[in-house]
């Protein structure tokens, strides 16, 4: 299948293995992520798609194998010296992850005030606006516990792009939401495409992949079994894949 | 014989365990320990954080450790005055409870009750972010959670276990002083005099540097398991028992371990 845009790739895989205990997650992975791009990881449940996704962030990592970000390897980086990058590739957590003792305000501004020397009325501004973005205006004085599950999940990418990242990285951001939230997670995840953000999703929600992505990888048994566009692998003939894509076993 | 010797296994087995955990734990706490001095000393400092904690864990803990001193100091003043006006040794009294308090019961019981409710609040707290994935959310959003979560617990409770132990021992002191004059008719002017001023200024010392070690092993020991949780709600559970259980044990043990070098010390 075809696999390469004509670019540089923005982050580059190489030969990652990860083992937790005895359960081998990834067996020599290899992958480019091109700039602009939204790329999909597919694959049956424990294949090792979110933990792949962590390791690009550096919340885990690989036991062997190299992770480059802009031709910087970062797979053995510190945690302090990971933070440049963090503050270019965001993550969105499957389910928000927010601090439940925070208000929403407080969560959204939490990057900006760790991170930038913006005034706290520019802070406010520019946390009002970005709720606004995700139709969450007036519920910047709640709190986590008093918004659903979707609005949750709303907050979590809205704290996620308040610093205008170049990388989201997108963890099941759908699962489990009602049509209404899952087309306003669609809806931004298209007008930060739009923007020139490159993103990563995992997802197992195939309206979200063949709407939002350009290329999709199916992962299973710790390797990726099928790379190419949206296209190719939805009319692929790999038998896992289409079973995979029609709900059927494998 | 089948029976015996799997029972014998098991019991093996289980020592084994707990002896290995033990072992894990003490390497986890002095890397946390080391990592918390190191991230210390570097920017941001988070000022506002460690009031919050010192509110949080010290000044909310001081009811319990108010009503612990003051119920040790009464029973204290009883017990004593009862088994020593046998011997005609009533007028021991208040020397003996100002100095139990002063050097042990004061700082041993006060850092036992912030234990059980500071140390199984931090792993209870640190353990649901971690399961809940704040933990490596503020590790996405660049911050290191050592700097925002560990270090203001550590010199939250390295600050305030000294002060509630001296807030203890003095509502110590004046618990035994109420009931010695109510029930043993020794005259308060009698008790101060024989209870705070013939103490000298290390026996006062002695408990107040044991509570900073104390309240060390209590934040310590409640980020190590909290941030370790794992398995839901039930890790949860598991991570605030083992916090409390072991930080109590820790407690008595260094207890004795610092009362000998003290010893040592003050006789030199």
């Amino acid at each position: 299948m075809k696999e390469t845009p004509d670019k540089k790739p923005l982050i580059e895989l190489r030969g990652i293995h990860k083992r937790f205990g005895t359960k081998v997650v990834h067996r020599g992975i290899d992958l480019d992520v091109y700039p602009g791009e939204v790329l999909a990881l597919m694959g049956g449940s424990g294949c090792g798609k979110s933990v792949l996704l962590r390791m690009i962030v550096g919340l885990e990592k690989p036991d062997q194998g190299t992770i480059k970000y802009n031709g910087l390897n970062i797979e053995k980086l510190s945690e302090e010296r990971l933070v440049p990058i963090r503050k270019k590739i965001a993550y969105v957590f499957q389910y928000g992850a927010l601090f439940d003792s925070f208000s929403i305000e407080e969560n959204l501004a939490y990057p900006l005030r760790e991170h930038t020397d913006l005034s706290e009325e520019e802070i406010h501004q520019k946390v009002l606006a970005t709720l606004e973005r995700l139709g969450l205006q007036g519920t910047e004085n709640l709190y986590p516990s008093d918004l659903s599950g979707g609005m949750q999940r709303r907050v979590g990418v809205a704290r996620s792009i308040i610093m205008n990242p170049e990388v989201i990285l997108y963890d099941e951001p759908t699962t489990g939401l009602d049509p209404f939230n899952t087309q306003q997670i669609l809806k931004i995840m298209l007008q930060l495409k739009q923007q020139g953000a490159t993103s990563i999703l995992v997802t197992h929600d195939m309206a979200a992949i063949f709407s939002v992505t350009d290329r999709v990888a199916f992962l299973k048994e710790g390797q990726i079994l099928a790379l190419g566009t949206r296209e190719e692998i939805k009319n692929s003939q790999v038998k896992e894949v289409s079973s995979f894509i029609h709900g059927e076993s494998y | 014989m089948d029976r015996t010797k799997k029972i014998l296994l098991m019991s093996y087995e289980n020592g084994l365990r707990a002896i290995l955990e033990f072992l894990e734990f003490i390497g986890g706490s002095f890397n946390l320990l080391y990592a918390s001095i190191i991230a210390a000393f570097r920017r941001p400092f988070y000022f506002r954080l460690l009031i919050e904690q010192c509110y949080i864990l010290g000044v909310k803990s001081s009811s319990i450790v108010f009503i612990t001193a003051l119920s040790t100091g009464m029973v204290m003043s009883l017990q004593f005055g009862f088994g020593l006006e046998r011997f005609g040794g009533k007028l021991y009294v208040p020397k003996v409870v100002g100095l139990s308090i002063m050097r042990e019961l004061g700082p041993v019981l006060s850092c036992l009750m912030i234990a059980a409710r500071v140390g199984s609040g931090i792993a209870a707290e640190l353990g649901s972010m971690n399961v809940t994935q704040q933990i490596d959310a503020i590790r996405a959003l660049g911050t290191d959670p050592i700097k925002r979560l560990v270090i203001p617990r550590v010199l939250a409770l390295l600050i305030m276990t000294p002060l509630l132990t001296v807030f203890a021992d003095l509502v110590g002191v004046f618990g035994g002083m109420f009931i010695s004059n109510a029930e043993l008719f020794i005259h308060p002017d009698f008790y101060y005099h024989e209870a705070i001023l013939s103490l000298k200024t290390s026996d006062f010392l002695v408990g107040i540097l044991k509570t900073s070690f104390f309240g060390l092993l209590i934040a310590l020991t409640g980020c190590y398991y909290g941030m370790r949780t794992e398995g839901g709600t039930q890790g949860v559970g598991q991570a605030t028992t083992r916090s409390v259980v072991t930080s109590s044990l820790l407690i008595v043990v260094t207890d004795f371990v610092l009362t000998k070098l003290f010893w040592i010390f003050e006789r030199k």
